[in-house]
């Protein structure tokens, strides 16, 4: 498999009144066609404007200051609105957090999703276009499409929203589709669904998916691989089974700690303690290490760079090197599970 | 959905009409008369000073005053329903023939003013939030500010003397010259300066409310979608966020129809325009409450009607509104399964 | 262990749609919550849940049903107005979405402070500004922040305001209507612990309403699960999670992510098609403490 995507050393600042602050710091990572990359991460880590940024979808106050974005080896960071218009749909799509805001409420599901068929041939034939709007809600579990054509957004449930916002997304066989946390407000047995779902149509189309999510219950079940995203940067990046079984940062087993599924009852939950750094005001070094009870000296003088673990696993922690103690993971558990 | 008999529907629509009017005049009828003031001054100018108490009855007597109020109104509408609104009592002649005068020169001032500014203020609007934060948007904002704060009469004297007086372009008074009363062309000629006072001063307070809304509307995340799926700005401008703005802009037009043409008084005043205007705050000041009530049920009427209309084509477009099947807080919002 | 602090009895309510159409948003429920124990509410969105809550608090008023908090009849106009301070010094509510629950206008100070002031009551440390500090130092936040506006400040830290005003009236009952659910892992597991801590230390009784099951079953003593207005299983976290006897709750259960790959990736999710059959009939002892709503039929 080659690389479709490939992100070299991408910064994204945003301007404010209180100046700029950075968002996504030195961000590389690729994906192969056809695989699922999980981001993970808190709210504020980067990761939702990471994604925004590969599809110049940032707000107004928000630009790329460095890095370069390859797609299929060819660097789009330049592309003007016009050039991105005729990726997006057809090469790059995405979906959003919220079904409810993400469609527009006065236009007929039938017509939103024609419209995405339409635009990059607008030459088909009505019939045919509604055809293959048919074919598309079917695609993604709409049942009785013909009928629901004409229906709007608010006559639909949360998941059925979901799956209205998919098929527009897909209309075009894109060969990327980011996903940003595209099951977070829907029930967990809808969201279940929607993630199953998402995994028959990648296979169907041989699409790659970069999911967004905070719930590592979710990137278990959809990843192929995962990166942990802290403050604008990747600090681990490797297989599922690799984050999961044998993760290397901090702040990695920090989020497995505190899951509640992990937790003994009656016993405190772990916690990471104090509160992620603003973007506009990161500390000197490793951005994690005033919340890291592992952090080293040098935490606090020179941000790691990424060591490499195995040929796909990388991760950006002092502990690493070779100078480093060891420290024994707090929450490695067995590979043969 | 519901689809509603349109004999039910547009027969509803009516009902309301009819008793909002009713409900109107009541209202118009007691204020008037309950406030302070003498209607047979109107009539019969300064001998009222001079008559002696029998003379005063008689007179009263022959006006219908001396009876009660609600005998009074059932009178009065007995007769308006019989199409006969009564004498003016400061013109001596029938009401309706009265204003039948001035009327149609009011509502052409006042319609095609309204007409102006409906559809300058919208294309401004859309000028402005398309050019958002560019040198256009500021520049137009700055101007647009500015010619609103300035007076109407203060302008039309301007305009008068620039166009009228020095240039001697555009006639500056009247709504035709003396033996042209049926000139369209110079009819025509007499409005340009008075139009352009009532669009100048009312354009940018609504433009101003269009681009505000059409940017509230580009930060909805369907917007997001819609670039995500390849919409072009403009498109997504254009094809669905002035569709979901509509709305809102034909209701605050409709509220402010009497703004607009009612505010024409000062506009006539200067321009010796021959409306209703002046005709409205004198009838008012001398009690001529046949002809008070006549221009208060007209201009209530256009008012009433307008929202109504707004109303429908709001419906049109929102499918939300039509449906009073819409269901409170999402608790039961399963209509998906 | 066993006062029982909530009892509501046969609660339901109706939504009217439009002229003729109605939905059971509660259907015949009961549960009670005992003094000291955290009971979980869950169920999916459109279950009925958060309408218990706001029934709870006084906020909606049912079509039918009784609701005692101490004793005290709630839904009887008389008894609750005669009982009116002391059951909202007790009873307090925390919302889902600080951002929007917290008036953006006043300060932290104003807010922690603002129930005392209204219920007139003396800060038991002295001052109004004392108190509002030992509360925000209590729920873990730092007293500079007193002074800031609530959209200065984080999701969590926003939360924690809200338990921080909710506890400077020392209630005996806290109906928490999803906490925990915008806020990050990280920080929902502080919100946790915070939780837990105000059980142990407090004895204060808490109505947890949640969809994340993993949560409630970290959390909760006694759970009760909701669907489509009805309660249809109510058992201890243990029995519940170990045995789950309604098809529905089996389905909820299966539904769970496990942050396990290899588990997750081959776990199949049960179906639960909403059979009314199901939806039917009383609530039944199936074993101690556990009832399962059960069909007339069967």
């Amino acid at each position: 498999m080659s690389d479709i995507l490939k992100i070299e050393n991408l910064s994204v600042n945003f301007r404010s009144e209180d100046g700029e602050s950075e968002v996504v710091r030195g961000v590389s990572f690729s994906l192969k066609s056809g695989e699922t990359l999980a981001i993970v991460g808190e709210s504020g880590s980067g990761k939702s404007v990471l994604a925004k940024s590969i599809m110049k979808l940032l707000p107004h106050n928000a630009y790329i200051k460095e890095g370069e974005i390859l797609l299929n080896d060819i660097d789009i960071t330049s592309y003007t609105e016009r050039d991105m218009q005729k990726l997006r749909g057809s090469v790059l799509s995405m979906i959003f957090q919220d079904p409810m805001t993400s469609l527009n409420p006065t236009i007929s599901i039938g017509k939103q999703i024609a419209e995405a068929v339409r635009l990059h041939s607008p030459k088909m034939k009505r019939a045919d276009v509604k055809s293959r709007v048919i074919e598309l809600m079917e695609l993604v579990g709409i049942e009785n499409a013909e009928e629901r054509y004409n229906l709007y957004p608010h006559n639909f449930s949360g998941g059925m929203r979901q799956r209205s916002a998919l098929a527009i997304a897909i209309a075009q066989n894109p060969a990327i589709l980011f996903a940003d946390e595209p099951t977070t407000s829907l029930d967990v047995t809808t969201q279940l669904q929607i993630l199953d779902l998402l995994r028959d149509i990648q296979k169907k189309l041989g699409m790659a998916v970069v999911f967004i999510t905070h719930d590592l219950g979710v990137v278990a079940r959809i990843a192929d691989r995962v990166a942990v995203m802290y403050s604008g940067k990747i600090v681990e990046i490797g297989t599922a089974e690799e984050i999961f079984y044998d993760p290397k940062h901090p702040y990695t087993w920090g989020l497995m700690k505190s899951l509640p599924s992990f937790a003994e009852k009656g016993k405190e939950l772990y916690t990471i303690s104090g509160f992620p750094p603003s973007p506009g005001d990161l500390p000197k070094g490793d951005a994690f290490a005033p919340r890291n009870e592992y952090a080293l000296r040098i935490d606090y003088e020179e941000m790691p760079p990424m060591f490499k673990v195995s040929d796909t696993h990388y991760a950006a922690t002092w502990l690493l090197d070779s100078r480093a103690p060891k420290v024994l993971p707090p929450v490695r558990r067995d590979m043969n599970v | 959905m519901i689809r509603e008999n349109p004999f039910v529907y547009y027969g509803k629509k009516l009902f309301v009409f009819l008793l909002s009017l009713f409900i109107l005049s009541l209202a118009v009828f007691f204020i008037s008369r309950l406030a302070p003031g003498d209607p047979l001054v109107s009539y019969y100018g300064d001998r009222v000073e001079k008559m002696s108490v029998e003379e005063r009855e008689w007179a009263e007597n022959k006006l219908g005053l001396n009876e009660s109020l609600p005998v009074q109104y059932g009178r009065w509408a007995k007769n308006a329903l019989c199409g006969d609104f009564g004498i003016s009592y400061k013109y001596k002649m029938e009401a309706s023939e009265v204003i039948g005068e001035r009327i149609g020169n009011t509502l052409v001032l006042g319609g095609i003013g309204f007409l102006l500014t409906f559809v300058l203020a919208l294309g401004l609007g859309i000028l402005c939030a398309y050019y958002e934060d560019k040198w256009l948007d500021k520049l137009l904002c700055r101007v647009g500010t500015i010619t609103s704060c300035i007076p109407e009469f203060w302008l039309s004297l301007v305009l008068i003397l620039i166009f009228s007086v020095n240039l001697n372009l555009l006639p500056g008074s009247g709504a035709y010259s003396i033996g042209n009363k049926d000139d369209f062309g110079d009819r025509m000629l007499h409005l340009v300066l008075p139009l352009a006072v009532v669009v100048i001063n009312h354009l940018w307070y609504y433009a101003y409310m269009v681009r505000n809304k059409l940017l509230e509307e580009v930060r909805a995340e369907y917007v997001l979608l819609g670039k995500a799926k390849g919409l072009s700005k403009r498109k997504i401008i254009f094809r669905h966020c002035l569709r979901n703005i509509m709305p809102s802009y034909l209701s605050l037009m409709a509220i402010s129809v009497p703004h607009i043409m009612g505010g024409t008084y000062i506009i006539e005043t200067v321009f010796s325009y021959p409306g209703i205007g002046k005709l409205a705050t004198e009838s008012a000041r001398y009690k001529d409450y046949n002809l008070l009530m006549l221009i208060c049920l007209i201009s209530g009427a256009v008012v009433i009607l307008c929202n109504i209309i707004a109303q429908i084509i709001n419906e049109r477009i929102d499918p939300r509104m039509r449906e009073s099947r819409h269901i409170e807080e999402g608790e039961v919002a399963e209509n998906g399964k | 262990m066993s006062e029982i602090i909530l009892d509501v009895r046969n609660l339901t309510h109706h939504f009217g749609i439009g002229k003729k159409l109605s939905v059971k948003a509660l259907d015949n429920v009961s549960f009670a919550v005992k003094k000291g124990e955290i009971f979980g509410l869950v169920g999916e969105s459109g279950s009925g849940k958060s309408t218990v809550a706001r029934c709870v608090m006084n906020i909606l008023k049912p079509t039918s049903g009784e609701i005692f908090c101490e004793g005290i009849n709630v839904l009887n106009p008389k008894e609750f107005k005669k009982n009116k301070k002391q059951l909202e010094a007790s009873r307090q509510l925390i919302f889902q979405d600080s951002a929007s629950s917290l008036n953006g206008r006043m300060t932290v100070r104003e807010i922690v402070s603002e129930p005392m002031k209204i219920h007139k009551v003396k800060p038991p440390r002295g001052t109004f500004d004392a108190e509002a500090e030992f509360q925000l130092f209590y729920v873990g936040l730092d007293k500079s922040l007193l002074d800031k506006y609530p959209t200065e400040l984080s999701g969590g830290m926003r939360q924690r305001v809200a338990i921080a005003r909710a506890l400077t009236m020392e209630p005996r009952l806290l109906v928490a209507d999803e906490p925990i659910s915008s806020l990050d892992v990280s920080v929902q597991a502080q919100i946790i612990n915070l939780f837990a801590h105000l059980r142990c230390e407090h004895n204060c009784s808490i109505l947890f309403i949640a969809h994340d099951l993993s949560v409630v079953r970290y959390l909760c003593d006694r759970v009760g699960v909701m669907c489509k207005g009805k309660l249809v299983e109510l058992a201890p976290v243990e029995k519940l999670f170990a045995s789950p006897r309604h098809p529905y709750t089996k389905a909820l259960l299966s539904s769970i992510p496990i942050p396990d790959p290899r588990l997750e990736r081959e776990r199949v999710m049960e179906k639960f098609d909403y059979d009314p059959k199901l939806l039917s009939g009383k609530l039944r002892e199936v074993s101690e403490e556990h009832f399962v709503l059960w069909g007339d039929e069967e």
